[in-house]
């Protein structure tokens, strides 16, 4: 029994973190969103470098170093490609109201 | 003293995440966050692991043939946080971004982790053992302090603590039984000489 606790408590430690979900949603439907492509280009443009981009609970969520040299976890609106949310290792470094 | 028997199927056991991620890493395209990730909640792991050894074996006795290999344990979770290390190096590729976050809450918990795990490691000889006497367990306690430092590094890296709760509550609670009176427990075995 308590073996079978033990196997049952270390697998779902393995599970979890595989689940962790986003950190903002974005109601928006599939078919409004713009394409991540113009949000990367974009934010490129304003001198960030993006490492990696894809959607997260309906937002666009972007890993990249912003142009002030942090390297941040960021959520952008998938049509307005406004600003939601950023993160920089665990500390909210902006949130919108 | 513990003879240390070889187990070379535990060690390639242990050694199997940091061998897994290290050819992970060299691969084209490799996600470097996410085997940082990885790296760090497989070191979390084999540390807890380490940690709840003790406690386990006393509920478990049929498991004690694990007690004298505690020390592969806990010098697996020492390698696979290096691995760890240099993950999280090779995914900033840029030491000024690495000292940029150095002060965040996130990051410097980790680092502290593994400055304290630094020593365990090099003591984990059996001539470091002789040589230290009585304060190599006072030394090798810092493992506590260690664990504590990790589990807030992985909830404050992730902001969300479940991950780290996963691993916190089962080794208290192991820790917990240690206060278990003696006769509240299965028998324990006689070690073999």
């Amino acid at each position: 029994m308590t073996m079978k606790l033990i196997v049952a408590a270390l697998a779902l430690a393995i599970a979890t973190p595989a689940l962790a979900t986003g950190k903002m949603t974005c109601a928006a439907s599939p078919e409004q969103r713009k394409p991540i492509a113009a949000l990367t280009a974009d934010l490129v443009k304003q001198g960030w470098a993006v490492r990696k981009a894809k959607l997260d609970g309906g937002c666009y969520e972007v890993y990249g170093t912003t142009p002030e040299g942090d390297r941040v976890e960021a959520y952008f609106d998938p049509i307005s490609f406004e600003k939601l949310y950023v993160e920089r290792r665990g500390e909210v470094l902006f949130k919108k109201n | 003293m513990s003879p240390h028997r070889p187990a070379y199927l535990l060690w390639l056991l242990l050694a199997a995440p940091s061998l897994w991620l290290i050819t992970e890493a060299f691969r084209a395209g490799a996600d470097l966050d996410l085997l940082t990730a990885t790296s760090g909640l497989w070191a979390a792991w084999l540390l807890v692991a380490a940690l709840a050894l003790t406690p386990l074996l006393r509920l478990l006795p049929s498991l004690g043939w694990l007690r004298p290999q505690r020390r592969a344990i806990g010098l697996a979770a020492f390698a696979t946080s290096t691995v760890h290390l240099g993950l999280y190096g090779a995914a900033m590729a840029d030491f000024d971004a690495i000292f940029a976050e150095i002060t965040t809450a996130g990051i410097w918990t980790g680092w502290a982790a593994l400055a304290l795990l630094l020593p365990l490691a090099l003591t984990s000889r059996d001539t470091a053992m002789r040589r230290l006497g009585r304060g190599w367990k006072r030394l090798q306690r810092l493992a506590y302090p260690a664990a504590l430092l990790t589990l807030l590094h992985m909830g404050l890296v992730h902001n969300g603590w479940q991950g780290a709760l996963w691993l916190a509550v089962p080794l208290l609670v192991l820790q917990l039984t240690r206060l278990l009176p003696r006769r509240a427990l299965p028998a324990q075995p006689k070690v073999p000489a």
